[in-house]
């Protein structure tokens, strides 16, 4: 009874399994890698901090999606709403003259308030997430195309400087720090992700709002039943999944330097996918950000692959991806079956 | 004893019916009191309004002598009012202590402190006499370990009011010996306790008062000495008991041919060895504690779980289940234990949850007319009393007992030679009780061979012929069910055959 | 029936939505509702024939997934299927673009190929997901976001990521040609609505889905071959999904493996939850989905026909679509209910 605690139990929890499948598929993959393309350099720290710079911004809206899916619910307007924000900060600085961080602070206004709308109609109208968000997309989408149906390039000193902003990675040789060669070097947006993350991790695990966010995704019923305040909860995980969507705008509006109103089309199913890889459960009540954070990673590493590989059709990136849901998921059904015989 | 929480009046409709008219209940600190009723007598109902979860059209509720109005189970947690509802009303996904302490975790630095949730869960749990690995999550325990929990989480909220609603349904006796320990320190803390359960025993052994709903309406609150249980009874039932169990045993010949027979039949994992026989008429009794083997015996003799060794054979033909369907085309029937989750289909109308078993037999390409079914239904609803304006109603919208009895005519529908009623009366009012023993009974008496599963040994006594007695997932005794008593059974229960 | 009951409908705020829509239109400009005939393609022209035909591949695809609903599933795999569907056919017309580098009034492989090829594998990738949900007990959402996100690929691929057009007349005619007055897709929309609708209200196929969509175990306990029936309706789902695919592509006489089908799962999903059939399963209505894909189509072209700029299309539709849904909500619902019966109430008293 006293080793209760003890390393080894804590560790064998079975509630920790899915992050180490994730965890261990993407060495799995990751030393595939190694093993066929390390002439090409694939083993380098340089492809490996654009592993995180190529997809912050999918990484960046996973952090809020994986807390609206362990609600049990979904949101598809991330990839617009995202989208829309590239377009404000577009719009309003190549267009308008304003200043970014203006554009930016009215994207979060219009992110924010559309998830906290959206929380508010599936908690008080009953309307499943799937319909809301989904009009939330098409609302999105729409006021996007509404602004402008063409590509808008962002020229703004501050955007520049953002994007531009790099920390090189060191290292110490001969008595003094050089950059490692290749060169490989992380920025904003890496950075934002990764506050992100532990943001992420702060709120599930150490505050009760992030624990009411398991207790209403493992039984909504049972929690409001506790006294949680279930329709509180909901609402501002919605919200907050919002400001994540604007982040990842900025982000991307940053990577790309333009928006454009039909920019991350289905980028709502690439965080989804993301989420499910990293261990988060669609019917809700499991899931976690270092889960989230190695499914980003993981799915990114395969674009990389076949990069790398240069001969297949990047098309083939799509069935690979299918087909690790399709790993993720048998994954989960075998781990959920013998957790539930184990009585 | 000073009065701690005193309902005055307390009156709730909902659309069409009167749930309470002008009930008035009080309860003291230090006290255990009993709440009493059938299904639908307004139990539930009264406990929602005290809980917030449902709102009093009039009435006063006072705690403390200070009038409180509960809108939601999070504000009757505040003023000091905690449940532990029937069903484990906790979060599968949680870990056992975080069930215990989630919405008032202990905080250190502006943080959870999971530390010390982790300490004090299992000092709690331990007060039951329960050693587990808290951290663990919670459906990874059995059902009356996630029943603790969730008593563990209304003690240590410190209640003054706490509210047990049928918390006994899934414990062992020695589970509920510890509950009841439990709340007699509770109670001798001055924590006033509601306690509601079917089990006449139980309110003997440990409440104070008893209260006796009706119809919505108050009966009367006794004291614990004032009334025995026939007079209990007949107070709940306002009938006499007599009348109601006056049931005649079916009647075997001794030449009767046997249907059923199951040979060495074991399944994949606990059942190793069950051989049984049924006659024509029959009424086969399973008695034995939760866990001993009735259902996984059950669920093989209908094909719901894969039989591995032995052999079933029904009327001289040896039978290949695979899938209930097989079950359901040799002419075996299968009413589940868990009504809710295994029989009833909510949404769907009481005429079309009565056809399904004679539909799925026919497959669906042989449909049934529409007229066909409504009057399967109405020829259903009119033999068994169920209580319902229309055949359209849905199914879900009826009570416990009249949801039992649409599945029971689902499968007399199904004109079964042998039925399997896994028990068919849990958790139904006593009328409604009685009755489905009369229609077992007459079922039996038109040939049909039933095998009948029950907790409860007086009604198995009551209406077997036979009697099989299941332990540790064997079988370990028949014996005969005109000549046996309740303690030769419990003895083979408790210790084996001799 | 009862106005109570009626208000309680979901299907009946839907007609009153159509209604309504339909209505605005009429007031603003009558000739919305003109229909003319032109003799050079013996075909019937006006707006109202114009949101039925162009909702043909929506509505038919809606009918397989009002089932899937109804068993309490999505299936967001059909806008891929869609897409390879249109991939297959048009690689047995054209083949080897390289050998037969002209579209023309040709097919390489015989036409019956080119028909039955892709709904034969559409139904397959429909068995597909429909075994992963009953077979292998997964969510359908995400049984079926595998080939949602492999389907495009794979459609990529065996069109090795090109893009053929075909000027072949018999595959023009699934999508452009006409029958008794009517543009093809209406009729094979019609055919497909008639098919399910026999299939699920004049057998007990119907009762069997609204029975497991409730209530699974308890539904297989009864003797109901749950594993068939969520087999058959994702496979139902794949073959409608591959004749939309169809129709689709013989719109544009070509493949687009990027755009063909996009959205369609959702736009899917909206019409069958604006029909009145609740997401968690249970009780379904076909008519009801029918009208749910007209009022998506109507607000669509109402949106072009009154020249409102077209990009704001989505945004018009988003919040037309979220008035109906707001309407249909269940407390909303409940209110109009609540007070039709006290007018009831008062009537009889």
């Amino acid at each position: 009874m006293h080793n209760r605690q003890s390393l080894l139990n804590r560790i064998t929890n079975p509630k920790y399994i899915m992050v180490y499948a994730t965890i261990g598929i993407f060495l799995i993959v990751y030393a595939f890698g190694a093993f066929m393309y390390s002439d090409k350099g694939f083993l380098t720290i340089r492809t490996f901090a654009n592993l995180f710079i190529d997809n912050a911004y999918y990484g960046i809206s996973a952090v809020g999606m994986t807390m609206v899916l362990i609600t049990g619910g979904i949101d598809l307007s991330v990839g617009a709403v995202a989208s829309l924000t590239g377009m404000f900060i577009a719009y309003g600085t190549t267009v308008l003259g304003l200043h970014p961080m203006t554009c930016i602070l009215a994207s979060l206004v219009m992110g924010v308030g559309l998830g906290l709308l959206m929380g508010w109609v599936i908690h008080y109208l009953n309307v499943p997430p799937f319909i809301t968000t989904l009009t939330g997309m098409f609302f999105a989408r729409g006021v996007c195309s509404l602004i402008s149906r063409e590509s808008i390039d962002i020229h703004h000193p501050f955007i520049d400087a953002l994007a531009g902003w790099k920390i090189y990675l060191m290292k110490y040789a001969n008595g003094q720090w050089v950059r490692i060669r290749p060169i490989a070097f992380i920025n904003f947006n890496v950075i934002l992700f990764v506050i992100m993350i532990i943001i992420g991790t702060f709120i599930l695990q150490r505050t009760r709002f992030g624990r009411n966010i398991y207790a209403i995704g493992g039984n909504e019923q049972s929690a409001s039943l506790m006294g949680l305040p279930a329709g509180r909860t909901k609402i501002l995980v919605y919200g907050f999944n919002g400001l994540c969507s604007v982040l990842a705008g900025v982000s991307y509006a940053l990577y790309v330097k333009s928006g454009w109103n039909l920019s991350l089309q289905g980028g709502e199913l690439e965080v989804i996918t993301c989420a499910v890889i990293g261990g988060t459960l669609l019917t809700g009540g499991v899931g976690s950000m270092i889960g989230t954070l190695f499914g980003v990673l993981l799915k990114s590493v395969i674009p990389a692959l076949i990069t790398f590989n240069g001969n297949l059709l990047s098309w083939w990136g799509k069935i690979a991806t299918g087909l690790l849901l399709l790993l993720f998921i048998c994954i989960q059904r075998f781990v959920v079956t013998s957790a539930g015989k184990r009585k | 004893m000073s009065e701690l929480l005193s309902m005055k009046g307390i009156t709730i409709e909902f659309p069409g019916v009167k749930a309470l008219d002008n009930v008035d209940f009080s309860l003291n600190a230090g006290e255990i009191h009993s709440l009493l009723g059938e299904n639908g007598a307004g139990k539930s109902t009264l406990i929602k309004c005290l809980t917030g979860v449902n709102h009093m059209d009039e009435g006063k509720i006072y705690l403390e002598g200070k009038e409180i109005r509960p809108s939601s189970p999070m504000e009757a947690i505040e003023t000091g009012i905690s449940t532990v509802f029937q069903e484990v009303n906790l979060c599968p996904n949680l870990s056992v202590a975080e069930n215990i302490f989630v919405g008032r975790q202990p905080m250190k630095h502006r943080q959870i402190n999971w530390r010390e949730i982790n300490r004090r869960a299992e000092e709690l749990m331990s007060r039951f006499h329960l050693d587990i690995d808290v951290t663990r999550p919670l459906s990874y325990y059995s059902t009356a370990i996630q029943q603790m929990t969730s008593i563990a989480r209304a003690v240590d909220i410190q209640a003054k009011v706490l509210i047990l609603d049928e918390p006994t349904s899934s414990l062992d006796e020695n589970e509920v010996q510890l509950l009841f320990n439990v709340m007699r320190e509770l109670k001798d803390n001055g924590m006033g306790i509601i306690f509601i359960t079917h089990f006449l025993d139980q309110i003997y052994a440990v409440s104070d008062r008893m209260t006796i709903l009706r119809n919505g309406h108050l009966v009367g609150t006794y004291g614990i000495k004032e009334l025995s249980k026939v007079e209990l009874v007949t107070k709940m039932v306002g009938k006499d008991m007599d009348v109601i169990f006056n049931l005649k045993r079916a009647d075997v010949k001794p030449d009767s041919r046997i249907t059923l027979q199951a040979n060495h039949i074991g399944d994949s994992s606990h059942i190793k060895d069950i051989s049984l026989t049924l006659k024509e008429g029959e009424l086969l009794g399973f008695a034995g504690l939760l866990g001993s083997g009735r259902t996984e015996t059950a669920e093989m003799l209908f094909g719901a779980s894969r039989i591995v060794q032995g052999e079933i054979i029904l009327d001289g033909t040896k039978l290949n289940l695979t899938k209930p369907f097989d079950a359901i085309k040799a002419k075996i029937a299968f009413c589940p234990e868990d009504r809710k989750r295994d029989g009833i289909i909510g949404d769907l109308s009481i005429r079309e949850n009565i056809m399904l078993a004679v539909q799925s037999r026919k497959g669906f390409m042989k449909p049934m007319t529409r007229q066909e079914q409504t009057d399967l239904a109405n020829k259903y609803i009119t033999l068994l009393g169920i209580a319902t304006p229309d055949c359209e109603k849905k199914a879900g919208e009826l009570s416990g007992g009249n949801q039992q009895k649409v599945i029971l005519a689902r499968w007399m529908a199904a004109e079964p030679e042998v039925l399997i009623l896994d028990e068919p009366t849990r958790g139904i009012d006593i009328g409604a009780k009685a009755e489905i023993q009369r229609l077992m009974l007459e079922m039996c008496g038109s040939g049909v061979s039933v095998i009948f599963i029950s907790s409860e040994l007086d009604e198995i006594i009551r209406c077997s012929n036979r009697i099989v007695i299941m332990r540790d997932r064997e079988k370990v005794a028949e014996i005969d069910g005109s000549s046996c008593t309740q303690q030769d059974i419990l003895k083979i229960i408790a210790e084996g055959a001799a | 029936m009862k106005v109570s009951r009626l208000m309680q409908s979901k299907v009946t705020w839907a007609i009153i939505a159509e209604a309504l829509i339909l209505l605005v239109c009429f007031i603003i400009r009558p000739e919305f509702f003109s229909i003319s005939y032109q003799p050079s393609t013996g075909m019937l022209y006006g707006s109202l024939i114009d949101i039925v035909n162009r909702s043909a591949e929506i509505t038919i695809i809606s009918m397989g997934m009002t089932l899937v609903i109804a068993l309490g599933g999505t299936d967001l795999s059909v806008g891929a299927l869609v897409a390879v569907a249109g991939a297959i056919s048009l690689k047995f017309l054209r083949w080897d673009v390289l050998t037969y580098n002209t579209p023309g009034d040709y097919t390489v492989y015989p036409y019956v190929l080119v028909i039955f090829v892709p709904l034969i594998v559409c139904a397959l990738m429909g068995l597909f997901n429909g075994f992963l949900v009953a077979k292998g007990g997964m969510q359908p959402i995400i049984a079926t976001l595998i080939l949602m996100v492999c389907g495009r690929g794979v459609a990529q691929i065996l069109t090795d990521g090109k893009q053929f057009t075909t000027g072949y007349s018999p595959f023009r005619v699934i999508g452009q040609g006409s029958f008794m007055y009517l543009p093809m897709p209406i009729i094979i929309t019609i055919i497909v609505v008639v098919a399910v609708a026999l299939f699920t209200r004049k057998t007990a196929f119907g009762a069997f889905v609204e029975s497991v969509g409730v209530n699974p175990s308890a539904s297989r306990l009864s003797g109901i071959k749950a594993d068939t029936v969520i087999l058959i309706v994702f496979m139902i789902t794949g073959l409608l999904s591959g004749i939309a695919g169809l129709i689709y592509s013989s719109r544009i006489m070509s493949n687009d493996s990027n755009n063909a089908g996009l959205n369609f799962e959702m736009d899917a999903i909206l019409a069958v939850v604006i029909g009145g059939t609740n997401m968690a399963g249970g009780k379904f209505s076909l008519a009801g989905t029918v009208v749910g894909s007209l009022i998506i189509r109507t607000i669509v072209t109402f949106v072009y026909y009154f020249g409102i700029v077209s990009e704001a299309t989505m945004a018009f539709k988003a919040l037309i679509i979220a008035v109906v849904i707001v309407l249909q909500s269940e407390p909303v619902r409940e209110y109009f209910a609540k007070r039709a019966r006290k007018k009831e109430g008062v009537s009889h008293a």
